[in-house]
């Protein structure tokens, strides 16, 4: 996602991580009980994880999160109005790189005096489930974490 | 006491009983119209609002997330 927004940064798109509730806390970064705690580890984000775009944190209590589906790792694009032109419920950089490369070429289309108007269009699109890397992730945030994704899930 | 939304938000375990009442996609905005606005916070402490933030480019990529 870094690299996509690099990519986009010069035609006009700007790319934000909005931070949220923390989705699998552990002992290294439990879960969020104050804004003190929340900038320690959005700082972290940036300095450990390597997010390079802007970080903005959501209030504590999550209202603009919850206002848009509170789900873990979600991405939206949004024209400059804040009308929302692409919603999906989990990230995957190639699915943002296809709908915002998509979304560049209407302001080419319109350039070109063709006329458009919007419709909504639904699809299934397909992400990386690298499990090995996620557990590595589990991991750094603590045993915890990991134990209660297996209870979950496996 | 009920749990209050803060602590039912942050919740400090990852069980189903906790996370998945925040599954809520199905819910969320529509696509085509104006979205709500929100104030947030830069990681410099600066206020500002999603609605500011989107205002400076034609287009905003916005992730949603946290470290863990």
């Amino acid at each position: 996602m870094n690299a996509l927004a690099d990519r986009v940064a010069d035609q006009g798109v700007g790319s934000i991580f909005l931070y949220t509730h923390e989705a699998h806390p552990g002992e290294h970064y439990p879960h969020l009980t104050s804004m003190e705690q929340k900038f320690k580890h959005a700082h972290d984000l940036r300095d450990v994880l390597g997010v390079t775009r802007p970080i903005l944190l959501d209030s504590l209590d999550g209202v603009c999160h919850r206002a848009y589906g509170s789900m873990p790792n979600m991405t939206w694009i949004f024209n400059r109005s804040g009308t929302p032109l692409y919603k999906s419920d989990w990230t995957d950089s190639n699915s943002v790189a296809n709908a915002i490369d998509y979304f560049l070429d209407v302001i080419q289309r319109r350039r070109g005096k063709e006329r458009l108007a919007p419709f909504r269009v639904e699809r299934l699109d397909f992400r990386n489930q690298d499990r090995e890397a996620f557990y590595k992730g589990l991991e750094r945030n603590g045993p915890k974490a990991v134990r209660e994704f297996q209870e979950a899930f496996d | 006491m009920a749990p209050d939304l803060l602590t039912l938000y942050n919740y400090d375990e990852f069980i189903p009983a906790k996370f998945e009442p925040w599954m809520r996609f199905d819910q969320s905005p529509p696509l085509g119209e104006k979205g709500p606005d929100f104030p947030l916070t830069c990681l410099d402490g600066t206020e500002t609002r999603l609605s500011e933030v989107l205002a400076k480019n034609t287009y905003t990529i916005v992730e949603f997330g946290s470290f863990t």
